[in-house]
């Protein structure tokens, strides 16, 4: 005779209620095991990967979505064991009408919550008008054209700041999902980029620390911590290959728990295999506006010209 | 059953004990997309539905 199945899993660690299944670790947890593994496991991942040390100064990439709210919020209560040292947030509105508005006031009221100094940058201030403006009639290419001027803002911003090290609430499924995208384009180099390292001392080092936290353990931690808001997704997100690419890895992990963490620990191993071998060219100076580039001209300034920014900015 | 979808919409469902993950299929979500909060409080996939609970469906929305 099979067993009946408890209303209510209990806690593999406690027995008390279970809120969560690690269907990869084959284990129940209640609230307060789940909230001390992944702070945990957060923690495990800035130490062994030395992604925070003595002395730097965090600015977290914080949008107001989900993931970077609980990056703010984890690193937040890590700070002791992290020697700590001084965080702030930094926000980049890029104009985004119907999605963006309540992103920024979710991080303003989360900053003046945890009293944390809070930079913003707009992409009119910095590129002259919003990027609904410039995306007018190339939807298709908006997280491309994003990517590129989300980038110069936040380093924009972390340097406004005064940070070392600018931490983005990167998860698990999004990084899997990375891996995934640059195995189809048979983008070596780009799968290998280290992100703390690729600037070669020319950018503010960027560190993931949610790099192996996925995005339910995400949502749930923010709803256990009375933090979850029913926000809207980007309108532009439907345009990208990397939504096919979710779908795919979603149901892969719902029939295969393991798959994301599977992808991640190839994409280490061809790295390790790699070590030493170039894959990029050197970093250069763009010789328009002289950011760290690896040809003759950056992205951004090949946006600029293509985009007819200039004339804005 | 009371069902409150990720729209707000509500379904009502007629069904004895059922696993939450099996009702997720059947309304098509994916367990691994989506929270369950069963009389007020989140609930594993695994846990059972009985026929007088309330069930939200909550969606992770993606990025941020």
């Amino acid at each position: 005779m099979g067993t009946v199945p408890s209303a209510t899993p209990r806690c593999s660690l406690c027995n008390e209620p279970a809120v969560f299944h690690d269907r990869v670790r084959g284990r129940h947890l209640c609230r307060d095991h789940f909230t001390s593994d992944i702070e945990a496991r957060v923690l495990d991942t800035i130490r062994s990967r030395n992604l925070i040390v003595p002395g730097d100064h965090v600015a977290i990439a914080l949008s107001g979505g989900k993931d970077s709210t609980a990056l703010l919020m984890i690193l937040a209560r890590l700070l002791p064991s992290l020697g700590d040292v001084p965080l702030s947030a930094v926000t980049i509105d890029e104009g985004i009408h119907g999605y963006r508005e309540d992103t920024v006031r979710s991080a303003d009221d989360l900053v003046k919550r945890f009293g944390l100094p809070h930079t913003t940058v707009s992409f009119p201030d910095l590129f002259g008008d919003t990027l609904d403006a410039f995306l007018e009639g190339r939807e298709t290419e908006a997280c491309s054209v994003c990517g590129i001027l989300r980038r110069k803002a936040l380093n924009v911003a972390a340097e406004r700041a005064g940070a070392t090290k600018l931490a983005t609430g990167h998860n698990l499924d999004d990084e899997a999902q990375s891996v995934f995208m640059n195995v189809l384009r048979g983008d070596l180099p780009r799968l290998l980029r280290d992100p703390g390292s690729d600037s070669q001392g020319m950018f503010i080092p960027r560190i993931k620390p949610l790099m192996f936290v996925s995005e339910k353990e995400i949502a749930v931690y923010l709803m256990l911590h009375g933090a979850w808001a029913d926000l809207p997704e980007c309108p532009y997100a439907v345009h990208a290959l990397r939504g096919e690419v979710r779908r795919m890895l979603a149901t892969l992990e719902s029939k295969h728990p393991g798959t994301m963490l599977h992808l991640m620990e190839s994409r280490e191993k061809i790295a390790m295999w790699c070590a030493g071998t170039p894959q990029e060219e050197p970093v250069r100076e763009c010789r328009q506006c002289g950011d760290p580039c690896s040809g003759e001209v950056c992205q951004l300034c090949q946006l600029k010209k293509r985009l007819g920014m200039i004339h804005r900015s | 059953m009371k069902i409150i979808l990720p729209d707000k919409s509500v379904r009502m469902l007629e069904s004895g004990p059922a696993l939450v993950e099996s009702l997720l299929r059947d309304l098509g979500f994916d367990p691994v997309e989506v929270m369950v909060v069963r009389n007020g409080t989140l609930v594993t996939e695994d846990a059972i539905a009985a026929n007088d609970d309330e069930i939200r469906i909550i969606r992770i929305a993606h990025g941020g």
